[in-house]
């Protein structure tokens, strides 16, 4: 069984209410949905509060999962990020600044570029690197740390309408690109 | 990714569905844009596809940029005990005040007792960790007293001083932070100590958890939840 497989089937037993598989699927996949909450709020109390939250859903909601059409981690990291960004946004937590210096237009790959160079050749990591650095920061923040556009704005500097047509902008370009 | 069907020249910034479908995606509509868009979709089978296409990518993405971090071990038994166990009464929250007085006269029996000095039939327990269940109001007049010994995975508790209520038994139970009480056995009503074996996935837990003794009907209590009243309670901490 692919580990795909595995999680999709702990998933269709909790989905029949086993308690012993979605102990197995807690244990298999909870710390890297905790590594998620931690990215978006940045606090342990806080995280695992949120991973609590996340794994009620999925006892609760496993029945779901089969006609959503997700594979089986996208439906967990979408799940957690969600969350992770909904309890985000109450808590009112300041975004990080961004240091204008990473905006800056720059044809040497970034930080994050190189760091994706090393990682697995993912069709989305290809196509981040296509993007400007600063651009490919902005859509990062914006889905890694569930920035919102207001955040980014405020984080930024930038007037809030550019900002939102400069990630509009490059969510075209990673689309164009994915297609092909 | 899936075509769009409404898709084609769009103006670089203007309302391309397939880039509201990524804003849809990542959170950064409005709600009233949320909701727009929701209604859309909900008419629009390609449009759902091209949020779940995003979802997908930009998971791959969460994926190799997050590390695992192991959140705290006892955090799975916080989210078993709040769905499995929903129906336990929050008993412990009125335990806890009375479960950190100190008996000084019955510690010192209870260190007699747990070295083999009064009760050498248990001395197969080396103590590592002990108890003192304070009385509770209802449970006046009582004095029991545990030791684990966590390389054998047991619990030895003595009852020091008082006795079940006529047709009732003592049940014993492992409190660990906010989880709901695990029963750990009856304790045995002809003798004064009673070896009760551990399930092995408490002895994480037992540093710092709290023993508690309820009053039950024999047999102990029915639903896997105290049913009578909380008799006795005390820290466990190291010997």
């Amino acid at each position: 069984m692919t580990p795909q497989e595995e999680v999709e089937n702990l998933i269709a037993r909790v989905a029949m209410g086993d308690r012993t598989a979605f102990a197995r699927l807690y244990d298999r996949t909870s710390a890297k949905l905790f590594g998620v909450c931690l990215r978006v709020l940045n606090d342990r109390a806080e995280a695992e509060e949120v991973l609590q939250e996340v794994f009620v859903t999925v006892w609760n909601r496993a029945d779901s999962y089969r006609i959503n059409g997700y594979s089986p981690m996208t439906w967990l990291i979408t799940i957690t990020r969600n969350r992770a960004v909904d309890r985000r946004r109450a808590l009112r937590q300041p975004p990080e600044p961004i240091d204008t210096a990473d905006l800056l237009p720059d044809s040497t790959p970034g930080p994050e570029a190189t760091v994706m160079a090393q990682s697995e050749t993912r069709r989305i990591n290809a196509c981040f690197d296509e993007l400007p650095r600063a651009r490919a920061h902005l859509v990062r923040r914006a889905y890694l740390d569930g920035d919102s556009y207001a955040d980014l704005a405020e984080a930024t500097g930038i007037n809030l309408n550019t900002l939102r047509t400069w990630l509009r902008r490059s969510l075209i370009a990673l689309r164009e690109c994915l297609s092909r | 990714m899936s075509e769009h069907s409404s898709s084609g020249p769009q103006r670089p910034d203007g309302d391309d569905p397939r880039v509201t479908a990524a804003e849809f995606a990542m959170g950064l509509l409005s709600d009233a844009e949320a909701r727009a868009f929701e209604a859309r979709m909900a008419e629009d089978r390609a449009l759902y596809d091209e949020v779940v296409a995003w979802q997908e990518h930009l998971a791959d993405l969460m994926l190799d940029e997050v590390d695992a971090v192991a959140p705290s071990p006892q955090l799975r038994k916080r989210i078993e005990a709040r769905l499995f166990r929903s129906d336990a009464p929050p008993f412990w929250k009125q335990i806890l005040p009375y479960g950190f007085g100190g008996a000084a006269a019955a510690l010192v029996l209870w260190l007699a007792v747990s070295s083999g000095l009064v009760n050498p039939d248990e001395d197969a327990i080396e103590a590592d960790l002990v108890a003192e269940l304070a009385p509770t109001p209802e449970g006046e007049g009582l004095v029991i007293n545990a030791a684990v010994d966590t390389d054998l995975g047991a619990v030895q508790v003595v009852r020091v001083a008082g006795d079940a209520p006529e047709n009732r038994v003592f049940e014993l139970w492992l409190i660990a932070g906010e989880a709901a009480p695990v029963s750990l056995g009856v304790l045995d009503d002809a003798a004064d100590s009673t070896v009760i074996t551990l399930p092995q996935d408490v002895m994480a837990e037992l540093p710092g958890a709290v023993l508690a003794v309820s009053d039950e009907p024999p047999g102990g209590s029915p639903t896997g939840a105290p049913t009578g009243s909380v008799l006795a309670a005390g820290p466990l901490t190291a010997s």
